[in-house]
C-alpha cells in the first residue's frame, strides 16, 4: 500500500491507497470469482487508535482513503492495517513528516 | 467494617469503572451484521446508529453532481462535530451501507474515500453524536454504472 502522511500545525494528514480488487458480489458473479474486498481498515501511531473504518463492497477498487487527526506526531510512525472477507490482512508503515 | 475490607470493595468499583463503553468499527461487522446487508437507507441507519431520526446540517458532504465513471466516485464526510461515529450510506446499491468510521480521541472528522454506484442515487453521511444524528445527503447522477455493469 503506498501511504502519504505529513503534519502541519498539530494535524496529520494522511493519504493511502490500498492495492485490492474490491470485488463485490455482483461482480463476482458477473466474473465467475469469488467476492472479496476490504472490511475493516485501522491507523495506529505508537499503538493508539487514530483512524478507524469498517468498509462494504461499495468502496472503489484499489481503495484510496484520506484522513486527519490531531496531535503532534512529527518523526513518529504511523502503521495502517487492512483486514478482507477472506480474512488476509495487510500492514504498512510510513513515518510521518 | 473493618478496613482491609473496605478497601477491597473500592478496588472492585474502580475496576468495573474503568471498562470501556466504545463501540469500535471492527465490531461492526460482527455486532452489527444487519447494518450491512439492509437495502434501504433508513433501515441502514436504524440498524448502526439505533435509530433513524436526522437532523439535518453540520455534516458536510462533498461528491460529484455527474460521475462520468460510477466505479470511482470521490467522496469527502467532513463535520465540525465532536462525533464518535460517522457513516455512509447511498441508495442506488443492493445494499445500502457504505462505510463506518469510528472516530478516536485524536481524530478529526474529514474523511475521503472513493466508492461505487451502480446509478444515479442519493448519498447520506450521518454523524453520531452522543445519540444524537446530524446528516447531509447528496444526489450523485451517474452515466456509467460502477457495480461492474
Amino acid at each position: 500500500m503506498r501511504i502519504k502522511a505529513k503534519e502541519k500545525k498539530g494535524i496529520t494528514t494522511v493519504k493511502v491507497m490500498a492495492k485490492h480488487p474490491m470485488m463485490s458480489y455482483d461482480e463476482a458473479k458477473k466474473k465467475k470469482k469469488e467476492a472479496n474486498f476490504i472490511i475493516n481498515m485501522d491507523a495506529k501511531v505508537d499503538s493508539e487508535v487514530v483512524y478507524e473504518v469498517s468498509t462494504s463492497q461499495f468502496l472503489s477498487k484499489n481503495p484510496y482513503m484520506k484522513f486527519k487527526f490531531k496531535g503532534e506526531n512529527k518523526g513518529k510512525k504511523l502503521v495502517i492495517k487492512w483486514t478482507d472477507l477472506k480474512g488476509n490482512s495487510k500492514t504498512g508503515s510510513k513515518k510521518i513528516k | 467494617m473493618n478496613r482491609r475490607k473496605f478497601l477491597g470493595l473500592g478496588a472492585v468499583v474502580a475496576a468495573s469503572a474503568i471498562i470501556p463503553a466504545s463501540l469500535s468499527a471492527t465490531d461492526f461487522r460482527k455486532t452489527k451484521p444487519k447494518a450491512w446487508t439492509a437495502k434501504k437507507v433508513d433501515v441502514a441507519i436504524k440498524e448502526v446508529f439505533g435509530t433513524s431520526k436526522t437532523t439535518k446540517g453540520k455534516v458536510k458532504l462533498k461528491a460529484p453532481d455527474i460521475a462520468e465513471n460510477g466505479s470511482v466516485i470521490p467522496v469527502t464526510i467532513s463535520s465540525k462535530l465532536a462525533g464518535k461515529t460517522v457513516a455512509l450510506f447511498q441508495d442506488a446499491n443492493p445494499e445500502a451501507t457504505v462505510a463506518v468510521f469510528t472516530v478516536p480521541a485524536n481524530g478529526l472528522i474529514d474523511y475521503s474515500i472513493r466508492i461505487k454506484l451502480a446509478k444515479t442515487g442519493v448519498v447520506t453521511a450521518v454523524v453520531d453524536v452522543d445519540g444524537k444524528l446530524y446528516s447531509a445527503s447528496k444526489t450523485v447522477k451517474v452515466t456509467a454504472g460502477g457495480c461492474g455493469g
